[in-house]
């Protein structure tokens, strides 16, 4: 299989399909014709070396960011055409997990989860109150109700902030690096949760990480981006056995390969003064 | 190489200009939503309002005090410290109350704004609210900016009354002045539509340009410690100029 030409497995089942997606931020080409599928109810992995625009993908996937040309369907709406009211109403029906869980500081932990309720539905306070510890058991957090955001930790914030992407029992999940920062019980903590929420509600995900153990515990199906391109997909154990430069240097952790150690530089030679500019 | 860095700063400057402009424009467009979250909105009057009081009443009375002892000793000259009461009063309410008021406010409430804001876009909280479809023009930025409209003006009245009762102290109870002369002179003189609401229209128009310079500043404050810091040193400079600049035309234009 030529990795440099990869192409998603079509399914009609697909909850998010993207096609011929091109972005260029400034004079950066971030995507250039990236295409992939997220089947329903999978947990499905971007992978990639950093900048290579994995967040700006989960931005396009939500409206927030709109690409140049290309397509993005979600649940069969084309976002990139949606209109505001529409984006929003779509957005009711997608978690998103911020990297660094952005709870709102001014509110406690119970506030913030019943936030998105507050805002969207006229629930009676008792059965808001019950929702919102229903949630908060759900990442083991209950007792932690009345706490502020400042008095949580990394991991904490982070249960915190899943319970509040899962109020409204989304359809679809989005997680920009869910690990970073984690000790190795929290981490493990959060890898639980996206298990068990994915098999238990059948919630879609998508998880955009880096952390090759985890995912290899609870993907379903990795795609490797690089270059504006998906490069290799498959199941994250079919492809770490690929061998292909890309995932030879991605999963075996090499410093040098398709994507290099330096920087583009001028011949460094030249730069030092041992040799003349090439005129 | 000039000419280029004060093109460049000059365009900066017009883009800067035209990217508020538009920006007005969507958070006034965010105003009849934003008015469901009532209790944001009284929440950001109680922080731009009461939590100024203080400054306000302290710099209000000093400012009185300062203009009575100046203007005692000037009108002494021509025998006419009889008017000291109608002085004092006639230059805070059409000068003194609403500019001194909005600088201060500008320092006090404007630059918390822009930080708070400034860190909210930091941390991703105003995407995360995006991401749970709640507008943030209309929950963060349309609020903090009624609330400045609203404000502004009822501190003007406090910073003014402060400023008399100052004005009073130094005047009667100090310098010896004529109560009811001091009284009476102010009250036959003021005028409510030319001199007293033409200052309250004025603090009405700072507060609104004050708090859409913070709430700007804040919404495209640069997401490090060192953007947040620049924008915050940014509300309080272009407030500043902005203010005595609008000063100038409203009077011009009120006179």
């Amino acid at each position: 299989m030529n990795p440099g030409v990869a192409q998603p497995e079509s399914s009609a089942a697909a909850l998010v399909q993207v096609r011929g997606l091109h972005t260029r931020i400034g004079a950066k080409t971030i995507f250039d014709g990236l295409d992939l599928d997220v089947p329903r109810g999978s947990v499905t992995a971007i992978m990639g070396p950093s900048g290579t625009g994995k967040t700006t993908l989960l931005r396009h996937l939500t409206g927030q960011l709109r690409p140049d040309t290309g397509s993005v369907r979600v649940d069969g709406e084309e976002v990139t055409k949606l209109s505001r009211r529409d984006l929003f109403a779509l957005r009711e029906r997608i978690g998103f997990l911020f990297q660094n869980s952005a709870l709102l500081t001014d509110f406690s932990v119970f506030e913030n989860i019943a936030f998105p309720l507050r805002q969207h539905a006229k629930l009676p306070e008792e059965l808001l109150r019950d929702i919102v510890l229903t949630k908060l058991q759900a990442v083991g957090l209950r007792g932690a109700a009345q706490l502020m955001p400042s008095e949580l930790s990394g991991g904490m914030a982070r249960r915190v902030a899943l319970a509040r992407a899962i109020v409204f029992d989304p359809m679809l999940i989005l997680y920009d690096e869910p690990f970073v920062g984690l000790d190795p019980i929290a981490l493990n903590q959060v890898l639980r949760l996206i298990r068990t929420l994915n098999h238990t509600l059948g919630i879609t995900s998508i998880l955009v990480a880096h952390e090759l153990a985890a995912i290899q515990k609870v993907a379903d199906r990795v795609y490797l981006i690089a270059n504006g391109k998906l490069v290799a997909q498959g199941a994250p154990d079919e492809l770490a056995r690929q061998d292909s430069p890309w995932t030879r240097q991605f999963f075996g952790g090499e410093a040098d390969g398709p994507v290099p150690f330096h920087y583009p530089a001028p011949d460094y030679a030249t730069e030092l003064g041992f040799r003349e500019a090439h005129r | 190489m000039n000419a280029n860095l004060r093109r460049n700063w000059l365009l900066q400057g017009v883009v800067s200009l035209g990217e508020c402009g538009l920006f007005f424009v969507a958070v006034a467009g965010a105003v009849p939503k934003s008015l469901r979250y009532w209790r944001e909105l009284c929440r950001q009057v109680w922080f731009v309002g009461a939590m100024s009081l203080v400054i306000v009443m302290t710099c209000g009375l000093f400012v009185g005090m300062v203009l009575a002892l100046q203007l005692f000793n000037t009108l002494s000259i021509f025998g006419a410290t009889s008017e000291l009461g109608t002085a004092v009063a006639l230059s805070l309410f059409r000068e003194l109350g609403p500019v001194v008021t909005a600088l201060l406010v500008a320092g006090r409430a404007g630059t918390a704004v822009t930080a708070e804001i400034g860190l909210m876009r930091a941390t991703d909280q105003l995407d995360a609210m995006s991401m749970m479809a709640v507008d943030p023009l209309a929950y963060v930025a349309a609020p903090r900016f009624l609330a400045g409209i609203i404000a502004m003006p009822l501190l003007a009245c406090v910073f003014n009354a402060m400023g008399i009762f100052g004005g009073h102290l130094v005047g009667v109870t100090w310098l010896g002045l004529d109560n009811g002369t001091f009284w009476g002179n102010m009250t036959s003189t003021v005028m409510l539509q030319r001199d007293i609401l033409d200052g309250v229209y004025k603090s009405i128009v700072f507060g609104g340009v004050v708090s859409l310079i913070a709430v700007f500043q804040g919404y495209t404050a640069p997401p490090t410690s060192e953007g947040v810091a620049y924008s915050t040193t940014r509300t309080v400079v272009f407030s500043s100029i902005v203010i005595l600049a609008f000063d100038f035309v409203m009077t011009a234009f009120m006179t």
